[in-house]
């Protein structure tokens, strides 16, 4: 996962974090800190040295010893390890910010689409407790959600006692096939969820919708790897050597909805009418033109002539339900 | 300038200070006293450049979830110079009582990971440092898990900022079916995600009703402005989502879909009243299967229908069959025949 580099109220959060997990723990390694919060041990390294010479200003408006928190210097520059040896003012976690709980209350909520949290009481229980836990009332975000497919569960089952998992396949063709695969990783985005794994026919790594599987099930078979030798991006589809290259002419609001077909961080070019010009790169027009149809005067093909009849024929082919009148 | 006092350790020293304070510390006080600032400070002096400072601290703490209090002078309320400035401890700590065990500690990691982009990822990593501040291990799970809320939306920071301080905002509004964008002054109430689309939820002040907006159709900037609005009663978000769901079930439409399609996949989730089935329930059959689904917008649904072309075919409402009709017929005339010329290219 991409974050942030830490700015000064993450580096606030982190001090204030850090000081009660330290009075808790007695003594602890900065590796052993780093990995519990998911920091940089430089980030624990130069955390501890400010918490050392910080403190509350005393009676003379200048810092006394007993006013400053101290640690112990030998275990850091010897040992790398961290050992509070003196507190002041705070000892408890901080609660959460209004923003802090919506953010996971939200997150929550999605999550309790899942098959394995629906209708859980740990979810409600939890949500509870965050609002209990938040400095004021919980900003107002919320993300409704419907139940995610029941599929998800035996997919799940595969991923954690690492087994192969059989289904029928519906590709962006409409060819059905039986697949066998080993479940590598379950990515969503909001309402759509995608199993990414290691394919036995292809050979490679393939992202699969959920909502085309059919007949889902976990076989007897183990998978063949665990799946730590493989990095998966963060977006789900990426192009392939042979893939063809299609020019795709868009209002500039239109192209944060062509989503995964132009991939992030690319720099179209605008020109003079204000439409932007982007080559994407696609395996086949199969999607391509389900998404242009759903984007109309927003986003045109402009070349190969392959493609641009493929979007044709998909429109012309919807139309022609309508011929019994639908027209005019 | 001798002062190199990391702006961290400016906040945390003025943290530390104002909770062993007991009665709080006064503006001066702090500034005289607190590590980051006494270093810049000229006593007797003009002090405005540092007094700013303070301010946005105050701000920056505050976002964190830290409860700084202004307490005003008993003798003499509104002098400015007597206000003290305090953080309870009670109000500071995490209540004795919230405590999670390993289990939920990673379904919260796992929630906290659902935001990736926007603000709201930022908030989630800072509440995530404060769980493990408890010191409670997370298990595994949840590994092989990546879920994601989309947040494409430019907008969306800007009016969550705005949210958390209750101001109004402004903004250009695209409505479907209208000819161009249109200024909105809005108190912002709530952001709802529904059917996969960010919603903000405000009163509108010129129209001085509550209006539902999408953000997809916010155009350009949402500028804040210096009007606060008091805090909604109530639950904003939960109405919010409650009176969209109300509108969706109130606006059926019937749709043919071509049975194992991607269109039937996708719709049958929005199936409303009789037509409930589950996916394991999928009547068989030859010929299309026909969906009655709800619907929040028309225009969006138009041009999702379109993109199932041949898939899918709207029996109801007539409005909607027009529009996707519309659509495809654009899409033909965009596709076929010479590339329209528009530019450089």
């Amino acid at each position: 996962m991409t974050t942030a580099p830490f700015g000064a109220q993450d580096r606030l959060a982190f001090l204030l974090s850090l000081v009660p997990y330290l009075l808790d723990r007695g003594t602890v390694a900065v590796t052993e800190a780093a990995a519990h919060f998911g920091v940089d041990e430089d980030e624990v390294r130069s955390a501890i040295r400010l918490i050392a010479v910080s403190g509350i200003p005393g009676e003379t408006d200048s810092y006394g010893p007993d006013d400053l928190f101290d640690i112990d210097w030998d275990a850091l520059e010897i040992d790398d390890r961290i050992e509070l040896t003196h507190a002041v003012a705070i000892d408890d976690s901080p609660r959460f910010s209004a923003r802090e709980a919506a953010a996971l209350l939200a997150g929550l909520q999605y999550l309790s689409a899942l098959p394995e949290n629906h209708g859980s009481e740990s979810i409600a229980t939890l949500s509870r407790k965050l609002a209990t836990g938040a400095s004021s009332t919980p900003s107002p975000v919320a993300v409704a959600t419907r139940a995610a497919s029941e599929a998800l569960g035996p997919i799940r089952r595969g991923l954690t006692e690492r087994r192969q998992v059989e289904f029928d396949y519906r590709d962006a063709r409409g060819a059905v096939e039986h697949r066998i695969v080993d479940p590598l990783r379950i990515d969503s985005e909001d309402q759509s969820w995608y199993l990414r794994a290691w394919d036995h026919s292809r050979d490679a790594v393939r992202t699969f919708r959920v909502d085309r599987m059919d007949s889902v099930s976990v076989s007897d078979r183990p998978s063949l790897g665990d799946g730590s030798d493989i990095r998966l991006p963060d977006s789900l589809f990426q192009g392939t050597p042979d893939d063809l290259t299609v020019v795709l002419c868009a209002t500039p609001s239109a192209l944060p909805l062509l989503g995964d077909f132009v991939p992030d961080g690319s720099r179209p070019g605008k020109s003079m009418d204000g439409m932007v010009r982007v080559s994407v790169r696609v395996g086949h027009f199969h999607a391509l033109k389900r998404a242009v149809c759903g984007l109309p005067a927003l986003v045109t093909v402009e070349s190969p002539e392959e493609a641009r009849e493929a979007v044709a024929g998909w429109a012309e082919q919807g139309l022609a339900q309508y011929s019994d009148g639908g027209r005019g | 300038m001798a002062e190199a006092v990391p702006a961290e350790e400016r906040l945390f020293s003025l943290v530390l200070a104002l909770v062993a304070s007991e009665y709080g510390l006064t503006k001066a006080e702090i500034l005289s006293s607190v590590q980051g600032y006494r270093q810049r400070y000229r006593r007797g002096q003009d002090n405005a450049t540092l007094e700013r400072q303070f301010e946005r601290d105050k701000d920056d703490v505050r976002d964190l979830g830290v409860p700084l209090e202004t307490i005003e002078s008993p003798t003499e309320p509104g002098n400015n110079q007597l206000l003290r400035y305090r953080i309870a401890k009670g109000a500071y700590d995490l209540p004795a009582d919230v405590q999670f065990s390993s289990s939920e500690m990673t379904l919260l990691g796992l929630a906290a990971e659902v935001w990736r982009e926007g603000s709201l990822s930022n908030e989630s990593r800072r509440a995530i440092l404060k769980l493990r501040s408890l010191g409670v291990d997370v298990d595994d799970s949840t590994i092989g898990y990546a879920p994601r809320i989309r947040v494409r939306e430019p907008a969306f920071d800007t009016l969550s900022d705005a949210i958390n301080r209750r101001v109004a905002v402004r903004f250009d509004y695209l409505k479907p079916g209208a000819e161009g964008s249109s200024r909105r002054f809005v108190e912002p109430r709530a952001l709802v995600k529904h059917e996969s689309r960010w919603h903000l939820v405000g009163l509108d002040r010129d129209r001085r009703a509550s209006r539902t907006f999408l953000l997809s159709r916010i155009v350009g900037d949402v500028t804040k402005t210096r009007t606060v609005f008091e805090a909604p009663d109530g639950d904003p978000a939960r109405e919010a989502l409650a009176e969209l769901e109300r509108v969706f079930a109130a606006h059926p439409v019937e749709i043919d879909v071509v049975r194992g399609s991607d269109a039937e996949r996708r719709l049958e989730t929005r199936v409303i009243g009789d037509g409930l089935e589950s996916a394991a329930g999928r009547p068989t059959g030859a010929g299309p299967r026909r969906l009655r689904i709800g619907s929040t917008d028309l225009e969006l649904l138009a041009d999702e229908i379109a993109s199932y072309g041949p898939e899918a075919r709207v029996v109801s409402p007539a409005r909607l069959r027009a529009a996707v009709i519309d659509r495809l017929t654009r899409v033909l005339a965009d596709h076929r025949g010479p590339v329209r010329q528009g530019g450089d290219s």
